[in-house]
């Protein structure tokens, strides 16, 4: 029996190896794979997967114990039940949902239930902050769940989702639009008008209208752009990052699936203009639910001419584009370790220089770009440069999507241009009561009432777009160990300041809520903060303390001085 | 699985991007490119591409490293190294830092001293142990820069109670994974520069570790005991199996009889472990020291390695003539060298279908054992029972290898313990012998001659060289220096990763008595070509097999020699640390240097060797008598532990 079992496996991993071919990047789709179809990733398959692609069974562990929705060695209930920990969905209450399901299935996080049904496990930013608390059932999602609903979730499960009230797609709500999201492009049309120019000139629009990475960094995209298609290489590559994994960010999961069109014609019009021929999107593990969507929208592209060989009749221009899926990976977001990933790596950030531009996905020039980046990028080509600057600032050109969740009236998306100050910001979504709002998730800023005023732009406060906002009642120290629970359990392990230095912020954190924690321990932690920002590896863990240390900075004296409550 | 030794691609990502990309020196002098390097106020022109630490290191600027290694790719992760660029918020680390421009950099200012102290702190506070209990006490990457840096208190706490314990599953290496820094030396050694694969990291954030395929133990991964992760660990985290006090115990006690053989390399080396410089071999105070410590004999492992000359270069004279005269298809060629237990691991394991071309003939450890509780036995009335033999060896695999079930043709352990360069060390320094001003003394006769040929079995391309010199007389009846200046075969000389040779059989003479059984001529071999290789550190090894797999030009060869640590024994896992490129060409020149100022340095030649074949092995090399003692059969272990 048991050689019969290992026959069928070694056949399966065959037939994947045709799939996905035998270099290690198809390792990640290999191992999804099998883990969709025998429920773990035993050691048998680790082993035969890494024979299959001549590497080490090892490094396979390796991989597989690197991402949150891969589990090597584990059986998992044929439900996994992942409730959202992160910040928004702690706010709405996350945790009285936890007691309950526990309570329900008579488990703890972490555990299996014994008849092999149902996994209790957290999960990180879900992307469905505006409508927390979160939970994902497999590939299901149930927005706002309250301790009351809980049985009923259970219920479904145990009746196969047969009479399931819950949608597989839950859209945000669009609270402000934009020209980004009330353009009235069609099909085709962005791209029809980039193919019109040169590929120098493609790149010069983007640069006139002062294009910036919408991902946060604000890096000028025709730069990138230009660098990649200076590169000199036979093969370049251009890549959409779709991780969107910073704690209360959603607006890509919408723009994926609203803008599906805007953004692969932005890829396509990147591709043309760094002369690239493949393209991926890596969409994270939690999107997986996206994933249907965005296959049929590249095949509809491609039927239409407008991906595959000779797009729209160019007869040099060949450009495909494959769907990657990452598997809860927070750090995957940060580009270098999202190629690490894409080659069937621990995403584990490389040293910087080189940069994608020139060595990228398996050596070659890469660009790798965010979902809105990407729609932008077409919006620019058909619209022209001017009409993009008509809004924001002159560093800040265009409008930004913002993801808004937190103490306030109208949670969901805001279109609004760059510039907009943190004031207007709370007007806008009904939350001018807030004590603070976080600019930019987990990685970004907790900006003070007395800071309200500042404006929201790459030049003075930054952000990708998510805007968390805290009401008057807010434990901040709560806050606090919210954003370093996430970076010790995100930080991808790799270097030290980050690896262990967040541990001890944490651990500083936990002295404080019992009130233990001396003002001159307290100075030691914000120095350690500070190296950790410079001295870290990546942007994950150069941005890592910056919560903990706006926070601590603005609210020391509601951090010291705690007395246990019995 | 491409990388090669001492070269780094970008095959495993993150880990050796950057060396992938920075371009060496060497290299980019051809494009003539110079950049001003300004680093603490002192300038230096480099070429395009070079590292902020090697600038600096051209300045005699010393920048902190741990991760870093030199023979390894550049990882980047433990940010020790980190230095100020002007212009630049966050610190980069210098290691990983390719100048592409002119660049003003400070190595020590008070941002860079207080990151460093605080990267240091945050180790501290996960490292367990305390240093006079660990086994790199006084010589630990982390220690010294604990002292370098003044941490006099743990900043950030210090763990009290180990977490995982030692793993001394294996005979060979004995991991602490409490006192393990991440620095991911090991993951890099395993993986790149031996392509065997022990560990990776695995998990993520603040549960990453190094783990092994399914957290076996060390006893139950596919492991070749090669120890140069050892070699490479900045820390206590990778030890070797230290048998130190069975040995005082068998010294100590009466009723044993307490031989040990010494392996040509540690006596290159063993100075370093007393603050000599590497290439200054102690051969005749180490014979001293060890006579101080107690060892009722002391011989030399050269008798044994031209011993393995003669047996191996027949075997290799009977595979060519089954093969050519015989035309025997069944016989397999190349023959490939079995000195090297980590070699012989790694094959049974990766290419266990190449097994049969694996020389049958054992080590000369495991010779030497064999002989010793046989004939040595009987010669001295001693009760085998009675003597334990000890092999002093640059190698940690040799403790695997004695161990192995089958090494015991002697009817009892042919070799009972194998102690490391370091370990001795230690056993001298713990009696109290200063070594460095021992006066000199002989090995211990009858096995104590010491000729050039064994001797160069410590560095790679030794064997071959030793094996050149033997067979190419026996067979023309002619001296190699005739074709070899002073005997020297330097195409088989060097750390080039893969060496190949040919040498044209231009006249034969006769059959020597030793061989006469064997082989009625020598006819057979006039104007061939002779063709051989060799390959250290076993990713140069997969190099070759691959080769030779797809019937590249390394499968004509009929011999190949392999040896599984880079630099061959000298650079072996039982050698001092730290070790690097130069410091193991300073071994091999030491050792090259002895070959030369013996009096006999070819094999046969050995008055040892040929006495054992008149008195003992009387029906000569191959023969039955040595075919029981002194060769071995392989194990097909497969790469599949599951």
């Amino acid at each position: 029996m048991q050689v019969i079992e290992r026959e069928k496996l070694l056949n399966r991993i065959d037939d994947l190896k045709q799939a996905h071919g035998t270099t290690r990047s198809a390792l990640m789709p290999i191992l999804q794979n099998l883990q969709d179809e025998y429920g773990l990733i035993s050691g048998l398959m680790m082993q035969e997967v890494a024979h299959a692609l001549n590497i080490h069974p090892v490094e396979v562990e390796g991989v597989a114990s690197f991402y949150s929705f891969l589990h090597p060695n584990i059986k998992k209930g044929k439900y996994v039940i992942r409730l959202c920990q992160t910040i928004s969905c702690d706010l709405m209450g996350k945790s009285r949902v936890a007691r309950q399901f526990e309570n329900e299935l008579g488990i703890q996080f972490g555990e299996t239930t014994k008849d092999g049904l149902f996994t209790l496990e957290y999960t990180n930013c879900l992307g469905m902050c505006d409508q927390g608390p979160a939970v994902m059932v497999n590939d299901r999602l149930f927005a706002r769940v309250t301790p009351e609903k809980v049985p009923q979730i259970i219920a479904n499960c145990r009746r196969n989702f047969l009479k399931s009230d819950f949608p597989q797609i839950v859209p945000s709500d669009v609270q402000k639009s934009g020209p980004l999201l009330s353009n009235k492009l069609k099909h085709g049309d962005a791209l029809k008008k980039a193919l019109g120019m040169s590929r120098s000139d493609v790149i010069a629009i983007i640069r006139e209208a002062g294009l910036k990475g919408r991902g946060g960094a604000g890096f000028p995209t025709a730069v990138k752009w230009q660098l990649a298609g200076a590169a000199v290489s036979d093969m370049k590559f251009v890549v959409c990052n779709a991780d969107e994994g910073e704690p209360g960010t959603f607006k890509d999961r919408y723009l994926l699936h609203e803008q599906t069109d805007l953004m692969l014609a932005g890829m396509t019009i990147a591709a043309y203009a760094i002369g690239a021929e493949k393209g991926f999107i890596y969409l994270r593990g939690e999107y997986q639910y996206i994933r249907e969507h965005l296959n049929q929208a590249i095949e509809k592209r491609k039927n239409s001419k407008l991906l595959g060989q000779s797009i729209l009749g160019k007869k040099d221009f060949n450009f495909d584009i494959e769907l990657r899926m990452g598997a809860g990976a927070y750090v995957c977001g940060e580009e270098t370790a999202l190629i690490e990933s894409l080659e069937g790596q621990r995403g584990e950030p490389r040293n910087r220089p080189p940069f994608p531009v020139d060595t990228g996905f398996e050596g070659h020039p890469t660009i790798v770009n965010n979902v809105e980046t990407f729609v932008d990028a077409s919006l620019i080509c058909a619209m022209g440069a001017k009409w993009f600057m008509q809004h924001g600032t002159e560093k800040s050109t265009g409008t930004k999507l913002f993801s808004v969740s937190g103490d306030c009236e109208r949670p969901g998306i805001f279109e609004l241009p760059f510039g907009i100050s943190v004031k207007e910001l709370l007007k806008e979504v009904g939350g001018q009561d807030a004590k603070a709002v976080q600019i930019g998730g987990a990685s970004g800023r907790c900006v003070p009432r007395s800071e309200f005023e500042r404006a929201i732009a790459f030049e003075d406060v930054s952000s990708g777009g998510s805007i968390i906002v805290f009401g008057q009642d807010r434990d901040m120290l709560k806050v606090a160990k919210n954003f370093m629970e996430f970076f010790v359990e995100e930080s991808c392990g790799q270097c030290t300041p980050c690896r262990e230095g967040n541990v001890k912020l944490l651990e500083g954190l936990e002295l404080l809520e019992k009130g233990e924690c001396s003002s001159s321990y307290l100075n030691e932690l914000i120095k350690l903060g500070h190296t950790i920002q410079i001295a870290s590896k990546c942007g994950l863990g150069q941005s890592s303390p910056t919560a903990f240390l706006s926070i601590v900075e603005h609210f020391k004296n509601e951090l010291l001085g705690r007395v246990q409550t019995a | 699985m491409t990388n090669k030794y001492n070269v780094c691609d970008n095959s495993r990502g993150a880990k050796s991007t950057a060396a992938a990309c920075v371009i060496t020196p060497d290299d980019t002098t051809a494009l003539g490119a110079l950049i001003k390097a300004t680093i603490d106020d002192q300038s230096v022109n480099v070429p395009m591409g070079t590292t902020i630490l090697e600038a600096a290191k051209m300045l005699g600027i010393r920048i902190p490293t741990l991760c870093y290694h030199e023979d390894l790719c550049i990882s980047g992760v433990c940010r020790i190294c980190v230095v100020e660029v002007e212009g630049m918020r966050n610190l980069q680390a210098s290691c990983a830092y390719p100048i592409t421009q002119p660049i003003t950099v400070r190595t020590h200012s008070r941002k860079v001293r207080q990151a460093r102290r605080h990267i240091l702190d945050l180790m501290l506070s996960t490292h367990y142990g305390e240093c006079y209990t660990c086994v790199r006490n006084n010589n630990c990457e982390l220690q010294s820069l604990a002292k370098e840096y003044g941490v006099d208190f743990y900043r950030f706490g210090h763990v009290d109670k180990p977490k995982t314990g030692k793993d001394k599953s294996s005979y060979a290496i004995v991991r602490d994974e409490d006192k393990c820094i991440l620095c991911r030396r090991c993951v890099r050694t395993c993986v790149d520069l031996q392509e065997v694969g022990v560990y990776e990291a695995v998990n993520r954030g603040a549960d990453t570790r190094i783990g092994t395929f399914m957290n076996n133990p060390m006893s139950d991964v596919i492991c070749i005991n090669c120890g140069q992760c050892i070699n490479r660990c900045p820390t206590g985290a990778l030890q070797a199996q230290d048998p130190s006090d069975e040995i005082w115990d068998a010294i100590d006690d009466p009723a044993k009889h307490v031989i040990i053989q010494t392996a040509p390399a540690p006596r290159s080396a063993i100075g370093e472990c007393f603050g000599l410089e590497p290439g200054n071999p102690l051969t005749f105070e180490m014979n001293t020291a060890l006579r101080h410590c107690g060892f009722d004999k002391v011989f030399d492992t050269n008798f044994t390695a031209d011993l393995t000359i003669i047996e191996e270069g027949t075997e290799l004279i009977l595979r060519l003539y089954k093969a050519l005269v015989e035309k025997d298809q069944s016989i397999a060629l190349p023959q490939f060298t079995s000195c090297s237990p980590g070699w012989v691991k790694y094959i049974e394991h990766f290419y266990p279908e190449y097994l049969p071309n694996v020389s049958s003939a054992k080590s000369p450890q495991q010779m030497f054992g064999a002989l010793i509780k046989t004939h040595y036995a009987k010669m001295n009335n001693l009760d085998p029972a009675d003597i334990v033999t000890v092999a002093l060896m640059p190698c940690t695999a040799k403790k695997f290898e004695c161990n192995r079930p089958e090494m015991n043709d002697s009817g009892y352990k042919d070799v009972d313990y194998g102690l490391t360069t370091r370990e001795l060390a230690q056993m001298i320094k713990e009696a109290g012998i200063d070594l460095l001003n021992m006066p000199k003394s002989d090995f211990d006769d009858p096995f104590g001659t010491m000729t050039g040929s064994g001797v160069i079995f410590g560095a790679t391309g030794g064997v071959m060289e030793s094996a050149i010199r033997t067979v190419y007389e026996l067979v023309t009846g002619e001296v190699i220096e005739g074709v070899f200046e002073k005997a020297r075969i330097l195409p088989v000389r060097g750390f080039e990763g893969v060496k190949m040779a040919e040498l044209t059989i231009s006249k034969v003479g006769p059959v020597p008595d030793i061989l006469k059984h064997l082989v009625p001529d020598w006819n057979w071999l006039k104007g061939a070509t002779l063709k051989v290789a060799v390959a250290h550190g076993t990713a140069n090894a997969q190099k070759v097999m691959e080769d030779i797999k797809a019937g590249g030009p390394l499968s004509e060869c009929h011999f190949i020699e392999f040896m599984a640590c880079p630099g061959g024994c000298l650079g072996g896992g039982g050698m001092p640390i730290p070790t690097n490129e130069s410091i193991r060409a300073a071994r091999a020149q030491a050792i090259y240097a002895e070959d030369e100022a013996s009096e006999v340095r070819k094999s046969y030649m050995n008055e040892a060797v040929l006495r054992v074949y008149k008195e003992f092995l009387t029906d000569g090399p191959c023969g039955h008598k040595s075919h029981k003692l002194l060769h071995t059969e392989y194990m097909v272990r497969g790469k599949k532990l599951i």
